[in-house]
């Protein structure tokens, strides 16, 4: 299973399809899509009208910066607590379920007629 | 004449004769078939309340159809035959019994009508549903079940006490809208709140539903917290102290779900999260909360059975859910990537995606009723599970650094049950009048408008951008092989610790009593022996047998109490 | 036929089983078949008495009178008749299991172990039956002195220290205590009688009342209530079925049957609830039922963990008296048929183990549920019902108890039984989840087979049973209205 060598023929029609995505130049052009697509929503704050519960909306493109803030707090936040709560595997026991691999003979493979 | 058989019947009756049909399609088939029949037998029925049995003097109420149990038991339905169908290739009895007797709990409690059975059914899902995680057969998981069940349970018997508490109170045991003041509430509130996981009370669903069978954590996530939703909503609507409950559990499992390296347990996390968000619903407790709660319920069971069905599917091919081992799958499982990304776009509430429809109606409740900063709270949970169940679950599985692990695509039973629920995903997200339709309360809200959806994709692309600037940088933290602490170290380190030095002092109370006892009977023995022994006084005066002597003493001493 | 006939078959059929073990020594499946026949009709007129008599109370039944105001009596009342039920009616279960168990193993002296577990039998019957503390208390001494060869059959040093200490607690509890209040309450009444209402009421007040449950209580060293418990974990030498069937149904449940009889006809309710006098026994009752479940989790030695989840048991039945409610009474009542079929489905699965594999410490029974599935599925009904969890018939006398305890305002009582629950969880589950759901690395499934049909047919019928007493439930807790009067609540 483990070759790193992939031979597109064996791929399914759609996994040739995506290959696209494995040239770094590629991810590249996703990324400045990105970049492009929020600039575009942030112009779109003056094609509408907005209907605000609370005086924070009227902001301009408040949901734009509010999501971009919060979200790199979470992760800068989340970083910081694993430095604290992160444990290895067997921290509380040898067999824990999550260090323990899945049982091959527990699923079920040899059912499937494919 | 019977006119009426409750659905939950259906599923014992399934559960019953599975074992003795022979294993391969045929009883896959019957398994999808059960949840059919159960909505066949509910669906017809006009609303009001069927099956009331007197037993010890109590009315118990076996079926109890009005649009709050109705919805749920629709989408219960669903859930229940979408993993049938996804667990189409299992052979083993015990789980396919165990999932249809769990599903047919969940059904059962959401349509009676009374605490005594509610208890039944509650208890029922957690005995059934214990066997999907022990089902693994490793030693982990054995004991990640009966930590599951000790909780579980722990629910069930604090409902019953709430239950008698609330009976000898008031006399009735109708499950219906009750307001918090009494011990008896606090303790039934207390029972729904472990179930639906609150916070501090919440760590057995991030245990457990990482720990179950591929296919049994399908069915583990739909039922149970939601079960426990349903509950909250019948019986504690509009009760403020949920509103902060859920705002919590809506915030602090984003975090933990960034740094989770198990894609099944991030998934946990996110479930928790979007707990919160019901939770919030039913404390607002408005019309438009209510239906928010129930109509979230209902897309949310549908995008996390997808989530955990696709992730489910990786496991099944590769062996491992967590994301360090994981990447680069979109190669070799591109439909799998596909269904999965459906489910993250429906949890993350993207436009045309059935999470946006049901999230909005919560989030304007919040809005309508003046939270504020549960409103911001929500928001920012909205755009953190975008970031850790739409982004980092695809992302770590299917993209990311390629793991070179080439597995074969989900078998076609794994892949029919997530086309159809990413076909349900979608069609509610598109179309969400039918939807709207079953809410308990009328709908008058639209949520595609310019405002609303210009709002939405502006949240969830800037929180896209700033998981790439994020990424780009190197500022991400990585996937790593390790556990991290939660409030399971307080019952898995902490408190088997002080268990341990209770026990000790409680056998050594315990022995030194006994002991004592003992002590004293070995006298007293040795007394008896040396009268009534083989040369004891009495034995050389008569013969004697234990039961004479015995009868004797007591006529002298009635003798005695006579003559006195 | 009349009830007097019947009540005096019912104790006649088992009695003549023990005279035909003892005569036909040499013929043994002569021998079981005559007693299978017997332990048939035994039940058989207890279910003709159940059908003349219903849930009413019959006419005393006297048999001979000692003095002016003491006979030696029967009568029938709904209490006495449920016990009577599930002591016959589990006898013809057990002793199907005895044979299987008893040859399986090659134990000796099977004319002995029979005989007397038949007098065992007629003596519960005796005791189910009596009218008067008197008629009770010879058939309980009677009972004690029937089983202690059975707790000594296997005759080794083990063995006969067990059974000392068996008789020693159990002899000298009933003589230094029981009797002392059985004469004392008669010298206060002059009678001893159990009458509906109680005798005492209205004869004792202040600090009498306490003292003398105190002596009924802890005299009544059958219902193992802490400290007086080591009997039953030291019985537990004796061979499975008589583990099963006398230690956790007839002599366990003569000893709570006993303390429900004195709380109820002796006592009376309204007596108790009105001195409090029982609220102490409530702690006693509490303490016994948590501590119990946790010295239980400390045994790796299934049998000796079942002792203790005895122990831990019948403290609800004393517990149920103790709160002195109409449904803690009838909860404890309920729960000594509900307790007995579930704990002797879980002894005879224990026993069936032991047959097949000879294993009995938990920690080597890993895997073993793969090739004993009825053993093991029969173990987790049983558990689920002790445990007190639906479909099972467990659940209703939690229910009834709690609500009890909800009327008597005992939140400590409730809180015994939710924290027992849980225990009960910790201590019963382990041994089917790692039997069914664990492989071994010793492998101890290797050569093992499903128990001998003897041995693993009667636990599954039981557990059945602990599934039809689910459905029962309500029926059971009617017929055992009429004990506290009419009316729920």
């Amino acid at each position: 299973m483990a070759d790193h060598k992939t031979d597109p023929a064996k791929l399914p029609w759609l996994g040739r399809k995506l290959l696209f995505l494995d040239r770094p130049k590629n991810i590249t052009l996703v990324v400045y899509a990105i970049y492009a697509l929020c600039a575009l929503l942030l112009l779109m704050e003056f094609v509408y009208t907005k209907h605000p519960y609370f005086g924070l909306e009227k902001i301009f493109g408040f949901y734009g910066w509010y999501g971009f803030v919060m979200c790199a707090l979470l992760v800068i936040c989340a970083r910081a607590m694993r430095v604290v709560l992160i444990r290895s595997e067997s921290y509380y026991a040898p067999g824990d379920v999550e260090s323990e691999p899945y049982p091959e003979d527990g699923l079920d493979r040899s059912t499937i007629d494919d | 004449m019977i006119d009426f058989i409750p659905p939950f019947l259906a599923y014992i009756a399934g559960a019953l004769l599975i074992p003795f049909l022979p294993k391969g399609h045929g009883r896959s088939a019957a398994l999808c078939i059960v949840p059919v029949v159960g909505a066949a037998l509910m669906w017809p029925l006009p609303m009001g309340s069927y099956g009331q049995i007197g037993v010890m003097g109590l009315e118990l109420t076996l079926l109890r159809i009005d649009k709050l149990s109705i919805i749920f038991g629709v989408i219960f339905s669903l859930a229940a035959f979408l993993a049938m169908l996804y667990a189409w290739h299992i052979r083993d009895t015990i789980q396919q019994s165990a999932a249809l007797l769990y599903s047919g709990s969940a059904i059962g409690a959401v349509f009676c009508g009374d605490l005594i059975s509610l208890f039944f059914f509650w208890e029922g899902t957690a005995i059934a549903s214990v066997f999907l995680i022990w089902a693994r057969g490793t030693t982990g998981a054995y004991f990640t079940g009966m930590r599951y069940l000790v909780v579980q349970v722990a629910s069930g018997v604090i409902l019953i006490a709430g239950a008698g508490l609330f009976y000898t109170e008031t006399g009735s045991i109708t499950f219906d809208r009750m307001q918090l003041g009494s011990l008896a509430t606090w303790l039934i509130f207390l029972a729904f709140g472990i179930k639906c996981a609150f916070p501090l009370l919440h760590n057995w669903l991030q245990d457990a539903y990482p720990a179950a069978t591929v296919t049994g954590t399908v069915v583990l996530s739909a039922f149970t917290t939601k079960l426990a939703v349903y509950a909250l909503a019948r019986s504690f609507p509009g009760t403020e102290l949920l509103i902060y409950i859920g705002a919590i559990m809506t915030l602090f499992p984003i975090f933990y779900a960034v740094i989770e390296n198990d894609l099944r347990r991030v998934l946990a996390y996110s479930l928790n999260n979007q707990l919160g968000f019901m939770v919030v619903g039913v404390g607002i407790g408005t019309e438009l909360a209510l239906n928010g709660t129930a109509a979230h319920a209902f897309a949310h069971i549908l995008y996390k059975a997808l989530l955990f069905m696709s992730v489910g599917a990786v496991l099944f091919r590769t062996g491992t859910a967590k994301g360090s081992e994981l990447g680069g799958l979109y190669k070799t499982m591109p439909l799998t990537m596909i269904f999965c990304l459906v489910g993250a776009a429906s949890i993350s509430a993207f436009p045309l995606f059935s999470g946006f429809v049901s999230k909005a109606l919560i989030l304007s409740a919040a809005g309508k009723a003046e939270y504020h900063i549960v409103w911001a709270i929500l928001l920012f949970a909205s755009a953190g599970v975008f970031h850790h169940s739409g982004i980092k679950i695809p992302y770590f599985a299917f993209f990311a650094h390629d793991s070179g692990l080439r597995p074969k695509e989900a078998p076609w039973n794994m892949l029919l049950a997530m086309g159809l629920t990413a076909f349900v995903c979608i069609a509610i997200g598109c179309y969400p009048h039918p939807l709207y339709a079953l809410l308990p309360y009328e709908v008058k809200y639209d949520p595609y408008t310019a405002t609303h959806v210009i709002n939405q994709l502006q949240l969830l692309m800037f929180s896209a951008l700033a998981f790439t600037v994020l990424m780009r940088a190197g500022l991400y933290p990585p996937e790593l092989k390790s556990v991290n602490l939660d409030t399971d170290w307080l019952y898995r380190r902490a408190g088997p610790a002080v268990f341990a030095r209770v026990a000790q002092a409680v056998s050594g109370g315990w022995g030194g009593t006994t002991d004592f006892v003992r002590r004293c009977c070995d006298v007293m023995v040795a007394i008896l022996y040396r009268a009534h022994g083989p040369d004891g006084r009495i034995a050389r005066v008569r013969p004697t047998g234990a039961m004479v002597i015995w009868i004797a003493i007591l006529l002298l001493a009635v003798m005695l109490v006579s003559f006195m | 036929m009349d009830v007097a006939v019947l009540v005096f078959l019912a104790i006649l059929f088992p009695t003549l089983a023990s005279v035909t073990n003892m005569a036909y020594r040499n013929n043994p499946n002569l021998r079981d078949s005559v007693t299978f026949v017997c332990a048939i009709l035994a039940f058989a007129c207890i279910l003709g008495i159940l059908n003349i008599v219903g849930s009413g109370i019959s006419e005393e039944i006297v048999l001979t009178e000692v003095f002016e105001g003491l006979d030696i009596a029967f009568r029938v009342e709904p209490l006495g008749l449920l016990f009577a039920m599930v002591a016959s009616g589990l006898w013809g279960i057990t002793h199907v299991y005895a044979i299987g168990y008893m040859r399986g193993n090659n134990e000796k002296n099977h004319p002995r172990f029979f005989a007397c577990f038949s007098i065992a039998i007629a003596a519960a019957v005796g005791i189910a039956f009596s009218a008067n503390m008197l008629t009770l208390f010879l058939f309980y001494e009677l009972l004690t002195v029937s089983t202690y060869p059975l707790v000594a059959h296997k005759g080794n040093a083990k063995a006969v220290y067990g059974a000392r200490v068996y008789l020693a607690v159990l002899i000298g509890t009933s003589v230094a205590l029981l009797l002392t209040a059985v004469i004392w309450t008669y010298t206060l009444t002059g009678t001893l009688d159990f009458v509906q209402g109680g005798i005492l009421a209205g004869k004792v007040e202040g600090r009498i009342v306490p003292i003398l449950l105190g002596l009924y209580a802890f005299g009544i060293g059958k219902a193992a209530l802490m400290p007086f418990h080591k009997w039953l974990p030291s019985a537990m030498v004796a061979p499975t079925p008589v583990s099963a069937l006398l230690h956790a149904v007839a002599v366990v449940k003569a000893g709570v049957f006993t303390m429900l009889k004195v709380g109820v006809y002796i006592f009376g309710i309204e007596l108790l609830a009105d001195t409090g006098a029982s609220e102490w026994l409530m702690w006693v009752a509490a303490y016994s039922i948590i501590t119990a479940s946790i010295v239980a989790i400390m045994h790796d030695n299934l049998k000796r963990r079942l002792a203790y989840s005895t122990v831990s048991q019948l403290g609800y039945i004393t517990l149920g008296m103790a709160l002195a409610t109409k449904m803690g009474i009838l909860g404890g009542g309920l729960h000594i048929a509900m307790h007995a079929l579930g704990k002797i489905t879980l002894f005879m699965c224990a026993g069936a183990i032991y047959v097949a594999t000879r294993k009995t410490e938990i920690s080597q029974m890993t895997g073993l549920g793969q090739t004993m599935p009825v053993t093991f599925a029969a173990f987790g009904i049983g558990a689920l019902s002790i445990i007190g969890l639906p479909p099972l018939g467990g659940s209703w006398s939690k229910w009834a108890l709690i609500v009890g305890a909800a009327d008597a305002g005992q939140l400590i009582a409730i809180f015994a039984l939710m924290l027992s629950s849980i225990l009960n969880v910790a201590y019963l589950l382990p041994v089917v989840a790692k039997g069914a759901f664990l492989k071994s690395d010793d492998n101890p499934c290797k050569g093992v087979r499903e128990a001998p049909l003897f041995c693993c047919l009667p636990p599954a019928i039981t557990a059945v049973g602990c599934l039809a007493l689910f459905f029962w439930g309500g029926m059971l807790l009617d017929f055992l209205q009429p004990v506290v009067g009419d009316g729920h609540g």
